[in-house]
């Protein structure tokens, strides 16, 4: 199947010049990127609710926008794009209860109500269809946003930042959730988003966007482990990557030995003496309190280190814990966690890694050779994979 | 009580209300959409009779309606004299009021529920009378009210260019000056009295329309069970 939307243009902004270029067939494409790389100007350009300085948008055999010095200038105005935005702070009209939001895009068709109330059954809130905009949850106003965007039956679903100020669990569930629609309705979808995490969970290819350009573009997982550059690196700013070997297999878990530590990891399909690429979420890692009774939350991977660096935040505070061979793994713990402990740098603390704190990227079912490593050996950096050097990659403060 | 004065002046106050709210809205939108040259000197234009002396303004209407003016000749324009005129007078100190309110209302209406109508197919036109109207309407509801107050209580600018004819063009404002002038304290206690209790009335309904004072934002209830 060839791609079906093609994207070409630039457009110059006050502090950058936006040069995109890229298409996309029937699939979910991940824009990553810091804010500010371009990601929101692409959508707009995309929508038709902001003008590229020249190149082309074309959607099937639709042109959306063309401006190409030897051809006629085209610029469909947005409304007859059929393009379903979903915007960061959903957009919903406040004026307006759900059932009349999602009935706004089918005025003059004679079924609007029914069909919008289909809409909202869809994505499970006809029962919420009488209310208003602020009297829904956040992730319900967000579903509305969706069934709303799905009410002009549009080829291209764009989000932008969409759930980033949702909770993970219903994060987790509006992912799901768009998987579904776009093989459903066979839709193309472009999602921005800063969060890796969330790029993982609903993206089919990633392109990784800087300074208004795209630096790589691919599958997820092709993308992490041979990234194109230190750039992509850095903006994929994963810490604590870790290449670990596995032990053993078995349905309740996996054994991952990572350079001398042995670490009890979630299942997954590789067989022993296979290299894995993974990172530990940060956020998983817990402390053990020395007067306490273990838990079972931190039964698994206790290690010990030092406090080499504390750095503190409003919502949450990192650590940088260096372990007894120099290792150094980030933490980050909300603020409002173990106040009664010491951490100021110096201090020695136990670790416990969750075992789902060990996310892995990707699998080598034979270790490729040493000079082919996906992760780079730049200073401070990915040295994960490097047999003779244990020392683990960390990020640097950002 | 000066009865004819009081239905005078309800009349004068109901037109000048009904023009106030269309050229307001207008020329508020112009100021809000349109980018055109000069527009800082046309909106100190609109806003001028907010600090101009009443005399002045009656000067001006006078300029504006008597003999030789466009109006006058060209227009066969003849309403210095008649209550009319305390119609426009009404009008130019009330608009101001009603510009400064409903420019203010909407541009505070966020661009992106416009976009995100236009994403949905809406038109220009749908999207003004759907979204950014229907949002907007409290305050320019209560930029209507306040131009009405302000309408209703002109005495200045009428004074000059109406004549003040008791029974044909004395509006109420009028009516309690030649009162108080008279020395018919009664009659001016009871106007004085319906005259303040209709502005009380007006502000205090303007009050409630006008959007709350921005500040803190109620935080969005992400957290909240799906």
């Amino acid at each position: 199947m060839s791609p079906r939307l093609h994207v070409d243009f630039v457009k110059r902004l006050g502090h950058m010049t936006l040069q995109m270029r890229f298409a996309i067939d029937t699939e979910i494409l991940v824009l990553f990127g810091p804010s500010g790389a371009g990601k929101t100007q692409t959508l707009q350009a995309i929508a038709g609710l902001s003008a590229p300085d020249s190149g082309s948008i074309v959607l099937d055999d639709t042109t959306f926008f063309q401006r190409v010095s030897g051809k006629p200038f085209v610029n469909l105005p947005a409304r007859r794009r059929r393009i379903g935005y979903v915007f960061q702070q959903y957009a919903l009209f406040p004026h307006m209860s759900a059932l009349e939001n999602v009935a706004f895009p089918l005025a003059g068709r004679r079924d609007a109500r029914d069909r919008a109330m289909q809409l909202l059954e869809r994505m499970h809130l006809a029962h919420l269809a009488h209310r208003m905009p602020h009297e829904l949850s956040g992730g319900q106003q967000q579903r509305v946003a969706i069934a709303r965007a799905l009410a002009t039956e549009p080829r291209v679903l764009l989000f932008d930042e969409s759930f980033s100020a949702l909770d993970r669990s219903i994060r987790e569930r509006l992912h799901e959730e768009i998987r579904t629609l776009q093989a459903e309705h066979h839709l193309i979808v472009i999602y921005v988003t800063h969060n890796l995490d969330d790029a993982f969970a609903v993206g089919h290819r990633l392109a990784v966007v800087r300074d208004g350009r795209i630096e790589q573009i691919g599958r997820i997982d092709d993308v992490f482990t041979r990234p194109a550059s230190q750039q992509v690196l850095d903006i994929l700013g994963i810490p604590n990557a870790i290449c670990a070997s596995v032990v053993e297999t078995g349905p309740s878990g996996a054994v991952l030995d990572w350079d001398g530590i042995a670490l009890e990891a979630p299942p997954l399909g590789a067989p022993p003496g296979a290299q894995v690429m993974a990172y530990l979420r940060p956020e998983d890692i817990r402390l053990i309190y020395p007067d306490r009774p273990l838990s079972r939350m931190v039964g698994n991977n206790r290690l010990d280190g030092v406090v080499v660096e504390r750095r503190l935040g409003r919502h949450v505070h990192r650590l940088r814990v260096a372990l007894s061979d120099g290792r150094q793994i980030e933490v980050v713990y909300p603020a409002s966690s173990y106040a009664t402990m010491n951490l100021a740098s110096g201090e020695r603390v136990r670790l416990a890694l969750r075992k789902e704190s060990i996310v892995v990227i990707a699998v080598h079912p034979n270790p490729p050779p040493i000079e082919e490593e996906p992760c780079l050996d730049g200073a401070n950096r990915a040295d994960g994979c490097a047999k003779s050097d244990p020392a683990l990659v960390s990020p640097s403060p950002s | 009580m000066n009865w004819p004065a009081f239905w005078l002046s309800l009349r004068v106050t109901a037109i000048a209300s009904i023009i106030i709210l269309v050229v307001g809205l207008a020329l508020a939108l112009l100021l809000v959409r349109v980018r055109f040259p000069l527009k800082i000197l046309a909106e100190t234009v609109i806003m001028l009779p907010l600090v101009l002396p009443p005399s002045v303004i009656g000067y001006y209407l006078l300029l504006a309606f008597g003999r030789g003016s466009p109006l006058f000749e060209w227009f066969n324009l003849r309403i210095l004299f008649t209550w009319q005129a305390a119609v426009a007078a009404s009008v130019v100190v009330g608009l101001p009021l009603m510009v400064q309110s409903s420019r203010a209302a909407l541009a505070n209406v966020d661009p992106l529920l416009e976009n995100a109508a236009r994403t949905l197919g809406a038109s220009e036109v749908r999207i003004f009378w759907r979204i950014t109207l229907p949002l907007a309407r409290r305050g320019i509801l209560a930029g209507m009210i306040l131009g009405s107050a302000r309408a209703l209580g002109e005495f200045g600018a009428t004074l000059m260019i109406t004549g003040n004819i008791p029974g044909r063009t004395q509006t109420l404002p009028v009516a309690i000056y030649d009162a108080v002038q008279a020395q018919r304290y009664a009659d001016a206690h009871l106007m004085v009295l319906v005259m303040t209790a209709l502005a009380f009335a007006g502000i205090l309904l303007a009050r409630q329309l006008e959007p709350p004072i921005p500040g803190r934002r109620p935080e969005q209830s992400a957290k909240a069970p799906l």
